[in-house]
């Protein structure tokens, strides 16, 4: 890489660390002006929305399969459906996964066998 | 006592619970690896660019608009403008983050998915543990994209070859943990509206090739139904009394 190609990654992994960063700082500024109240109080009613709501969002792009065709459709449809079935059973984080990952991989392998 | 008191160690249940990550990040990181090299960057350039940026879609755009001869400003903007959705995240986890110098270092590993799982366990821990979990789960997550983009690198290609189908099963654990973390707060009509909203427009412009614009604009347009509802159960209200 040229020198000037090592700056521009430099100031972008330095503007992506203050994206992340800044935000937090002034956020811990404002919840100790709020001091008395709970943190879940102190945080604007907004930003609370927003949170689970980016996280939903994450969900319904991560949802897309890389080769959008039927079967990747249908695999993912099933990996969802085991996925929401254990996590009814186990109320856990790592089975309702392993059991996602393991019937979207079993519909992919199958239709490849067919 | 104390001993009692850390166990079992808080980092270790965050490494522990960050393993799912590995699932979606190592397959994407070899990509990134991999067409790294193919764009001319060496491999430890391309493991470079993943340490210090570590930004999945931004370093794809990245690698992808120096290798198409685009001005270094433009990258620097548009690897900056994909990251801003990240501005919300640190806030929302800072009402449970403890009063430790390290926290505002540790926001570089504050990924989407990092974000995910630490917004869902972080409130749960107690105090004491959540600097440890966070710092485990986020190391994890850290190591294993350096880890992956270095493998892309050196050996993508015979990676790919070798095991085609592992590519294309491993990533389906983020949709699933992305499932696992949202489907606890669709506890209400009103949750459920603005949750499923912002799943079906991310997933909408997803298919349209706006993916990282669609997170912001999504959640944007979850957080109006949200209001919409209250607004409307406020006006229905007022027109039964």
């Amino acid at each position: 890489m040229s020198n000037a190609l090592w700056l521009a990654m430099l100031a972008s992994a330095i503007g992506t660390l203050l994206l992340r960063m800044i935000p937090l700082l002034w956020m811990r500024r404002r919840l100790s002006r709020h001091d008395g109240e709970s943190g879940g109080e102190a945080l604007p009613q907004w930003l609370g929305i927003l949170g689970p709501l980016m996280i939903a969002a994450l969900f319904g792009v991560s949802l897309v399969p890389r080769h959008p065709d039927a079967l990747s459709w249908l695999a993912t449809l099933i990996g969802v459906a085991a996925t929401l079935l254990t996590w009814r059973f186990t109320r856990s984080l790592g089975w309702p996964i392993a059991a996602g990952v393991a019937a979207f991989g079993a519909v992919v392998i199958l239709a490849g066998l067919v | 006592m104390s001993r009692q008191a850390i166990s079992p160690r808080p980092w270790l249940i965050g490494l522990r619970e960050a393993i799912p990550l590995l699932g979606g990040y190592v397959p994407v990181a070899v990509s990134f690896g991999l067409i790294s090299v193919q764009a001319g960057f060496s491999p430890w350039e391309a493991v470079v660019v993943s340490t210090l940026i570590y930004a999945g879609a931004s370093q794809f755009l990245f690698v992808g608009m120096v290798a198409g001869g685009a001005s270094l400003w433009l990258v620097i903007a548009m690897t900056l403008l994909i990251n801003l959705r990240h501005v919300v995240y640190g806030p929302n986890l800072a009402p449970w983050l403890t009063a430790s110098r390290w926290w505002p270092w540790l926001m570089h590993g504050l990924t989407d998915q990092v974000f995910a799982l630490a917004h869902h366990r972080l409130p749960q821990l107690p105090a004491a543990q959540r600097l440890g979990w966070f710092t485990g789960a986020a190391l994890l997550a850290w190591a294993s994209w350096i880890a992956g983009t270095a493998l892309g690198a050196v050996a993508g290609n015979w990676l790919m070859a070798r095991w085609p189908l592992l590519g294309e099963i491993m990533p389906f654990a983020l949709p699933a943990l992305f499932l696992v973390l949202v489907i606890p707060r669709f506890t209400s009509w009103r949750w459920s509206l603005a949750l499923g909203s912002s799943i079906l427009v991310a997933l909408l412009c997803t298919l349209a090739g706006y993916t990282n614009l669609g997170i912001p604009f999504a959640a944007a347009c979850g957080a109006l139904c949200f209001y919409l509802v209250k607004a409307d159960a406020a006006s229905a209200g007022a027109n039964n009394e």
